[in-house]
């Protein structure tokens, strides 16, 4: 039935019906930075102006199969991979019905409000989405994902299902270590009415990633007698890790505000719990749209694993959870400039600040470890 | 006293949107649905592939180039066009779906529309012909 409405029109538009339709669209920024000199939390700028760690390319080609099946893959060349180009998504959908959507393949984590278009600066404000919430550094998964959407009255509902696993080197910028999230799964649900859109995500996974650092440590305690089950506590070795993330949006075409917040942790291990949210408002007059964000990410404590220690051994695997400890800001000003229908000109200013706990009790950090670094980008997105 | 009303009400709309063109939404004589301004908005915005009456909805869409598009944005999306341009970035980088097919000039889009039952397009009111039906004017 369906395909008897389909056939004709698809006859009508398609030029040439008999192979199937190949769309190609593109997208990409150029990113200039520079920064003061300082190693602040993995700086990606010094203060040497550079063109690399935010530039990107993509090109993206899908096709329509016909009878719902569609395919999808988009190429990336990032400046941060030395321009390498490398599939951020390929995979194959099926339309079960008009509201669900079947696909798989590489696909995107839909961890946050901008996931599933992480790269496309031209889709929103700023140069990038505010780095203390978009604190985690891998993307895409392999495996399903399948979307329903449905309408209740005036509210549009979206519902993302997500099984897979991510292979990845995770600690990119510390710790590099390969390792796994296996038995991804969840959800993300997004609501919108009117100008407002909300979501919701659940993720939860199996994680393994062999810090040598960690099995280090592991294997040093346990020649010294502590027992395998406790070094366990301390092993990224299938350990339950979940992320909950939560968000609103408004737009009215003049007014823009963005707020999320999320907590990521991965269970009995040496890695803390992070929580991390941000709040954005920006003006549209015309071709402009100044913007303002605040953002913060801070990690919690841990005491209860280093307790089951030894008494001996507490303070030195205390210190080892500690010294993961990280908690700042970031407040970000800039301005875009939509001078073009398809490229935006941004401009951004983003100062960071360490707002480490000092409580003597704790005995987390010193007076040296507050830091602030300024930073300057200016950015031309564009989409073709 | 009632036609005065109407009349300083014509005016009144004369003068704050003489800039815009009046926008008709059209579509096939043998399409019978009733479309609230609403509906058509969830069609042009690929939010829904069919008309309330469960057929196939096309949506028929003109180039950036044709100056009443700007006015359909505004008038019948209630958006603006970097609003627009955001919405679809967003929708065919994630490979969800694509815009609408577009057409060039005003004789393009009465041709098909009145071609084709499923489809859906617009035009400015004062050049809507007899072969195709107004669903709505804005």
């Amino acid at each position: 039935m369906k395909t008897h409405y389909l056939l004709p029109t698809a006859l009508l538009i398609l030029s040439a019906p008999a192979t199937a339709e190949i769309t190609f669209n593109g997208f990409g920024s150029i990113v200039a930075g520079v920064s003061e000199d300082s190693p602040f939390r993995n700086n990606l700028y010094d203060d040497d102006v550079s063109f690399r760690p935010q530039s990107k390319l993509a090109l993206q080609a899908s096709a329509d199969l016909g009878e719902g099946l569609s395919v999808t893959a988009q190429i990336m060349a990032r400046g941060a991979d030395d321009f390498d180009a490398e599939f951020e998504w390929a995979y194959l959908s099926y339309d079960i019905s008009d509201s669900t959507t079947l696909r798989a393949g590489r696909l995107r984590i839909p961890f946050y409000r901008y996931s599933d278009y992480l790269d496309v600066g031209f889709a929103y404000p700023f140069i990038s989405p505010p780095r203390t919430m978009y604190s985690l550094t891998f993307s895409t998964y392999e495996g399903l994902s399948l979307l329903h959407n449905f309408s209740m009255s005036s509210v549009d509902v979206n519902v993302n299902l997500v099984y897979g696993r991510v292979e990845e080197t995770f600690f990119p910028t510390t710790n590099p270590t390969k390792g796994t999230l296996s038995d991804i799964a969840g959800f993300n649900t997004q609501a919108s009415w009117q100008s407002f859109t909300g979501y919701v995500t659940y993720l939860r996974t199996d994680v393994t990633i062999p810090v040598p650092a960690i099995e280090g440590l592991a294997a040093q305690l346990n020649q010294a007698g502590v027992p395998g089950s406790l070094t366990e506590q301390l092993r990224i070795n299938e350990d339950k890790g979940s992320f909950f993330g939560f968000g609103l949006s408004y737009d009215d075409g003049d007014w823009v505000f963005n707020s999320e917040k999320s907590e990521v942790s991965i269970d009995d291990s040496l890695n803390l719990t992070s929580d991390q949210w941000y709040v954005n408002l920006g003006h549209r007059f015309g071709e402009f749209l100044p913007y303002f964000y605040y953002g913060e990410i801070e990690s919690e404590r841990n005491t209860s694993i280093p307790s089951q220690f030894p008494a001996s051994l507490q303070p030195t695997i205390q210190g080892a959870f500690d010294s993961q400890y990280i908690e700042y800001t970031e407040t970000g000003i800039g301005v875009r400039w939509d001078f073009h229908a398809t490229t935006a000109l941004k401009v951004e200013f983003t100062k960071y600040d360490d707002i480490w706990d000092r409580n003597p009790a704790t005995a987390l950090g010193t007076a040296d470890n507050k830091e602030s670094m300024n930073q300057l980008r200016v950015g031309v997105d564009f989409i073709f | 006293m009632k036609q005065l009303k109407r009349v300083s009400g014509f005016a009144l709309m004369f003068l704050s949107f003489s800039v815009f063109a009046e926008i008709a939404v059209i579509v096939h004589p043998s399409n019978t649905d009733t479309l609230s301004q609403e509906e058509i908005q969830r069609v042009f915005l690929a939010k829904t592939k069919t008309f309330p009456s469960g057929e196939q909805a096309v949506p028929i869409d003109f180039d950036d180039s044709v100056a009443v598009k700007n006015d359909f944005i505004g008038q019948v999306l209630n958006r603006n066009s970097s609003q627009i341009k955001a919405y679809w970035a967003k929708l065919v980088f994630t490979g969800k779906a694509q815009p609408p097919k577009t057409v060039a000039s005003d004789d393009e889009m009465l041709k098909l529309i009145a071609a084709n039952p499923n489809m859906i397009g617009y035009i400015d009111a004062s050049k809507v012909s007899p072969d195709v039906r107004v669903v709505g004017t804005f």
